[in-house]
Parts: C-alpha cells; structure tokens; sequence
C-alpha cells in the first residue's frame, strides 16, 4: 500500500468489459524525497477528487475493493482517502497539498 | 517481506470497510535511500496489528501473509502488514567481508 495524490482522471471508451463503470484515476506516489514525476492508475469506490491525498492498494486487495471478484481488468485501487500523516521529521501532510506543514 | 524503520502514521476516515480499527503506518526500507543515484523513497503503508511506534524497526509482508497476520483472508482489502518488532540486526556492509 502506499500514498499518493490524485493528479488526474482516466476515460477510456474502448477497454476490457470488467472496467465498465469503474472511475479511473491517475495517482502521483508520495515519495521522501525529491517528488517523482512518475504515476499509477488506479480504480476509485469512493470518489475521491483531484488533489486529494489517497491510500492505494494492490493486487488480491484491490480487486477485493472493488467487489466484482477476482477475474477483472485491474490490479490497483484506491481504498482510503487520507486525512492526514505524520511524519517523524515532523512534517505533517495533509488531505491535500495545500494543507501539508512542515516541521 | 522486508526490515524497515517506521518513519510516520497515518489516518482515514472515509475507507473501504476492512481498513475500520486498522492502525496504518508509514514504513521506509531501512536500505532505501543508500543509493546516491536514487535518493528518491517511496514508503510503504503498512498495517500494524503488532503496535509498533515511530522510530522502531520492524519486519513488513506483502499479500496473503500481510491478510493473516490482520486477521483476515484471501479477501481482505490490505496487503501489506506489520508482522514483528526487530529487536536486533546485522548487516554486512558493502565491501565487507
């Protein structure tokens, strides 16, 4: 599992029949360091929106998320939204950038 | 499976079910960061059934065995978890014998 911001979303007419009706979107992983510009997809229950700090989960548990059994097009999901994280150097993020503080 | 430090916590309260009465910590590989090309860490949300603090050092697994070990099974919306407290390690350093 891991943290991320919601940068985007994902729309796609032409995909697997077990995407059908699933929101798509795209999560930038919060990294310690230098930011990465690199991102995942993932599928949403529980509408998160952009900008939004979120908990993604893989495999096994996120198909199990979003409850249409184990034989689907995906493999990530999103399972909370985060209200906060505290973090030993004593930063402290929040549900969204602008409310992230530092030490 | 792999030997971390917990670097922070996290909170929730909009989640998927199962998440309900999990502790959710931040844990970053005690390797990570080593190399100076890559100083860029991801850290692992990890679940905690074992009640460990920030600071401490503990062991983290992935899937089914992370399931167990917060007491559910194959389908369970988690997949990583703390499974022990490190009391002691050792390791060898790069170019030691």
């Amino acid at each position: 599992m891991l943290v991320g911001t919601v940068v985007g979303n994902v729309w796609a007419s032409v995909k697997d029949p077990t995407l059908e009706g699933l929101r798509m979107l795209v999560v930038q992983p919060f990294t310690t360091g230098d930011e990465s510009a690199e991102t995942i997809v993932a599928v949403d229950p529980l509408g998160a929106g952009v900008g939004e700090r979120v908990l993604v989960v893989f495999g096994r548990a996120a198909r199990h998320c979003i409850g249409k059994g184990h034989d689907v097009g995906f493999q990530t999901a999103v399972s909370a939204i985060i209200d906060r994280m505290d973090l030993e150097d004593g930063r402290t993020i929040g549900p969204v950038r602008a409310e992230d503080t530092e030490r | 499976m792999f030997l971390g430090r917990v670097i922070g916590e996290v909170w929730a309260t909009r989640k998927v079910a199962d998440l309900e009465g999990h502790r959710l910590l931040v844990v970053e590989a005690l390797d990570a960061g080593d190399d100076p090309a890559a100083p860029m860490v991801t850290p692992v949300v990890a679940a905690d059934p074992m009640g460990a603090g920030v600071g401490e050092e503990v062991l983290v697994a992935f899937g089914k065995a992370a399931r167990v070990a917060c007491g559910g099974d194959g389908d369970y919306a988690l997949e990583a978890a703390v499974v022990g407290i490190v009391d002691s390690h050792q390791l060898a350093k790069e170019g030691s014998s």
